[in-house]
Formats: C-alpha cells, sequence, structure tokens
C-alpha cells in the first residue's frame, strides 16, 4: 500500500514540476549562448543576453519557492483539507500518509538542487578540449582507484545524506506545525503559524542546551582524526542529530494524524 | 465474520463544552438499508465521520466487523462526504485507478459502466466538471465497490427532487446486497421506501432505532410523519411563539 501512496504523491508532484524542470534546463542551454553576446559590442547581444539570464534567475527561484508551496498544499490539503476526506478513509495508516508526503517532498527538493546545478554546469562555456579534460580526470580516478578517492566519494555521499536528512527536517518541522494547528477548532492557519514560531523557539532553546555539551565532547575525537575522517564524523554526528529531531517531529505529526484527527 | 457489522458503545463527542455524540450506543447488522434521521445539527455527520475514522470519539467504542476503526475496517467501507474530495489536476479515469489499487471490491467496469449511464466522460479533468457532475463521480466510486459497509452522508441534500430519486436510483441498483448501507438525510419522504431500518438522532441522542414496519406498525403513521412529529416537539414546548 505504501508503494501505491507513493505512486500517487510522485504523480502529483509530476505535476507540479513537469513544466518548470524542463524549463530550467532549456533556458540554461539559450544563456549558454546569449551570454557570447554580453562581451560583443552588439546592444542586442547584451540586452538578449541580460533578459535570458534574468528568465533563468527567475525560473531558478520560482522553482524552490513552488518546492515549498507543494510541500505546505500537499500536506495541509492533502491531509488536513477536503482531500484529506479521501486520503484519511484509505485502508492504510497514518504514518505511510505523512511518509509519502515527505518522500515526495524531500524528492522534489532534491530534484530542484539537481536541476539547478545541472543547468549551471549546462551554461558553462565548455568546448570540446575542456571535455576531454574532464574525461582524463575520471579516467586517472578510475585507473588510480585508493582508499584515498574511495574516502572521498564516500564523503560526497555523506554530505548528500545530510542534505536530505536537513530537507526531511525541515519539512517535519513545518507538518508538526500544521497538525498542532489543526487541533483547534478555529482559526487553524494561524496557529498553525504560530505552532512553527513556537516550535523554532523550543528548537533553539534545545539546541542551546544539549547541543554544546555534545560538541565539547565529540571535538576533540573529531580532531584527532586524520584527514578525512574528521569529516565523515562531523557528517554522522550531524546526520545523528538530524535524524533524533525527524523522529521527533514524525512521531508527534503521526500522533496528531492518529489520535486527534479532528476533519470538519 | 461477526454478525454485528458495526457495534458502538457508549460512544461520545465532544467538541470543547459542546456534546455532538452522547454515550451512543448502537448495533446494525448485514444486509439492511438504514436511515440515519435527523435535523441539522444532532450529530449524524459526526457519527459517520468516527465510523470511516475522520474524527476520533472523546469516549467510548466502535467495531466495525468486529475490529477497531483502521486500515481493514477502511478497506471495507465505502464512504460518500457530503463534500468533494478530489484534487483538482486529477482525472475521473486517474480516481478509478486510485480507488483500484487501494480497494480489492472496487469494479473498474463496472465505474466506467456507471459513467456512461451517468453521462459523464471519465477522460474529463475534474476541475472542468460542474458541480452536479463532480457529485456523480464520487458517487460512482463509492457505489462501484462491493463494500460490507455504505456510509452516505447527506447523499440527497441540496439537490432537485428530480435529482433525488436519480441519485437513490443509482445507489438501490449498485450497491452490493450482502452489505449495509447508511444514509443520513434529514429529507425522509424521498427515502422512506428504501428504508429497511430507521435510526432517530436527536441532539446526540439516538431517540428511536427500528425497522420501518415497526415503527410504522406500532405509531400507525409513516416514518415521515412521526419524524415531523418528534423534531417539531420543541417548538411547541418553547411557547416562545
Amino acid at each position: 500500500m505504501f508503494g501505491k501512496l507513493l505512486k500517487y504523491d510522485f504523480r502529483a508532484m509530476w505535476k507540479q514540476f513537469a513544466f518548470i524542470w524542463p524549463a530550467a534546463l532549456v533556458l540554461a542551454v539559450v544563456n549558454r549562448f546569449t551570454l557570447d553576446g554580453l562581451g560583443s559590442s552588439s546592444s542586442v547581444g547584451e540586452t538578449t543576453a541580460g533578459v535570458a539570464m534574468l528568465v533563468y534567475v527567475a525560473i531558478l527561484i520560482a522553482m524552490f519557492i513552488i518546492a515549498v508551496i507543494f510541500t505546505i498544499q500537499r500536506f495541509y490539503t492533502g491531509l488536513l483539507g477536503d482531500e484529506g476526506y479521501l486520503m484519511h478513509t484509505l485502508p492504510v495508516k497514518p504514518w505511510q500518509l505523512v511518509a509519502s508526503k515527505l518522500l515526495c517532498a524531500v524528492a522534489a527538493t532534491a530534484v530542484n538542487v539537481a536541476v539547478a546545478i545541472l543547468s549551471m554546469l549546462l551554461i558553462l562555456p565548455w568546448d570540446s578540449g575542456d571535455l576531454r579534460e574532464v574525461f582524463q580526470v575520471l579516467q586517472y580516478l578510475c585507473s588510480h582507484w585508493s582508499m584515498e578517492s574511495a574516502q572521498v566519494i564516500i564523503a560526497m555521499l555523506e554530505f548528500i545524506l545530510f542534505m536530505l536528512v536537513s530537507f526531511a527536517v525541515g519539512y517535519l518541522h513545518v507538518y508538526l506545525a500544521m497538525a498542532l494547528g489543526h487541533l483547534f477548532n478555529k482559526n487553524r492557519v494561524a496557529m498553525s503559524v504560530v505552532a512553527f514560531i513556537a516550535l523554532q523557539v523550543v528548537v533553539s532553546i534545545l539546541g542551546n542546551m544539549i547541543l554544546p555539551p555534545i560538541n565539547e565532547l565529540i571535538s576533540p575525537l573529531v580532531h584527532n582524526f586524520q584527514g578525512l575522517e574528521g569529516f565523515h564524523a562531523a557528517m554522522w554526528f550531524g546526520i545523528a542529530i538530524e535524524l533524533a529531531a525527524s523522529a521527533v517531529y514524525f512521531a508527534g505529526t503521526n500522533y496528531i494524524l492518529h489520535h486527534r484527527l479532528n476533519l470538519e | 465474520m461477526n454478525e454485528q457489522l458495526v457495534t458502538c458503545a457508549a460512544l461520545t463527542k465532544r467538541y470543547g463544552n459542546k456534546t455532538a455524540l452522547d454515550r451512543v450506543d448502537l448495533e446494525l447488522g448485514r444486509g439492511k438499508i438504514v436511515g440515519l434521521l435527523g435535523p441539522n445539527g444532532s450529530g449524524k455527520t459526526t457519527l459517520i465521520k468516527i465510523l470511516c475514522g475522520l474524527l476520533q470519539p472523546t469516549e467510548g467504542t466502535v467495531l466495525i466487523d468486529g475490529q477497531g476503526v483502521g486500515p481493514y475496517t477502511k478497506s471495507i467501507l465505502s464512504y460518500l462526504p457530503d463534500r468533494m474530495y478530489f484534487a483538482d489536476w486529477m482525472k475521473a479515469t486517474d480516481l478509478f485507478d486510485l480507488f483500484h489499487d487501494f480497494y480489492a471490491d472496487f469494479d473498474k467496469v463496472k465505474a466506467v459502466n456507471m459513467c456512461a449511464s451517468l453521462g459523464v466522460t471519465p477522460s474529463d479533468r475534474i476541475k472542468t466538471m460542474s458541480k452536479g457532475t463532480k457529485e456523480k463521480v464520487q458517487l460512482v466510486l463509492v457505489m462501484a465497490r462491493k463494500a460490507q459497509l455504505y456510509l452516505l452522508d447527506e447523499p440527497i441534500a441540496g439537490v432537485d427532487p428530480a435529482a433525488r430519486d436519480f441519485i437513490l436510483g443509482t445507489i438501490l441498483t449498485n450497491y452490493n446486497e450482502d452489505g449495509t448501507v447508511l444514509i443520513s438525510t434529514h429529507l425522509i419522504s424521498d427515502i422512506e421506501k428504501v428504508l429497511d431500518e430507521a435510526i432517530f438522532l436527536k441532539q446526540g441522542h439516538i431517540t428511536l432505532h427500528d425497522t420501518v414496519d415497526n415503527i410504522r406498525e406500532r405509531e400507525g403513521k409513516s416514518v415521515d410523519a412521526l419524524f415531523r412529529e418528534v423534531f417539531r416537539a420543541p417548538n411547541y414546548e418553547g411557547g416562545a411563539f
């Protein structure tokens, strides 16, 4: 059943981003050529380059704004609004509904980041010589595979995992705020905003209380590590903290949807 | 399989100071069409939402086919809410796929055939459909299932008398005869002829639950006439006019 939920959430996500992701990539390619006009003496070329860059940047900003709106809207109208009448009568558990929305939101943000990076690479004026060099570097890395290169790859993967978990914590914070707002009979949107701010304050206070002593404990260990080992330790420490926060947010949201659901 | 399809014991729901359901005890058997009758604000929708799992009771228990409300009870229950629950980007065919994926008892061929007979084009986007067409799609989704329990919340409220007959006709020709249909309404005269049992809900209390035949025999009047008498009484007692 969880796979089926994901299927429908991802389909809704695709409907939302089907235009903007290809548009960002196409505009990057357009900018790749129009940027040449910046150095030219032609004012038409300069204007075209300026407009193309403006539209590209606007699309990138819009992409991230849409991701935030999409996350809030899919949870609020999908689970706490009218669509909730359908979703909460499906034969699934409430945690599955939350997890499906969360995975979808994290995936949308991850693809946003990937599209943004890819589009920036597309804008760069690569020529065949540059591509040959990149290829040679990759070939060198493959032929001279060592523990060090493996460490670099692992560190990059750890960083990506850390980013994904960070996105999840951010979204779960918003989910819990909306679920808390739902506990009120009136002014639920306003109460969700109040809950969001209150949660933020609680997190800051707890962070200031808990993190310094843990940091004191961990820091010497991290500094004793050689090379990338310190980075690995810091990443896993960060991931563990973010996962613990995610678990608390998730449990709170799930509890409210399971035991305090009050669709009106 | 449990003998009773629905068992509610001391079911209570409070919204702040207001009590919507007050220690309701209710048992519903199988293979019946039951009218949940009461004026607006009597607790009909609250009771149905608790059975669906959309509301949590303040006190008391609910069992459907012997189990507490959860994925199993939701899999055997077909619910028609009093509002539209569609995402605008969907087409009726997307909803058929969704129901087919989640409910083993959903008959997609029947849904398509019902659409044809109701004059609905399933490939149209929901957001381009009129309110009446959306209601038909929702009715198709609910009635194309071979559910154990149908919960229909005010299916005939807000539509003209011709449409009421049409909706009731659709329900009666499509429901699973081994299952039970619970229809909430305050428009008794339109549905009395199809009911096996009637439940009167008044200010969160069940004041009457019996077969329609027994009610007619005992009271010497139709359920509709009895309903008007029971629910008109407070105005006379008030004596304000």
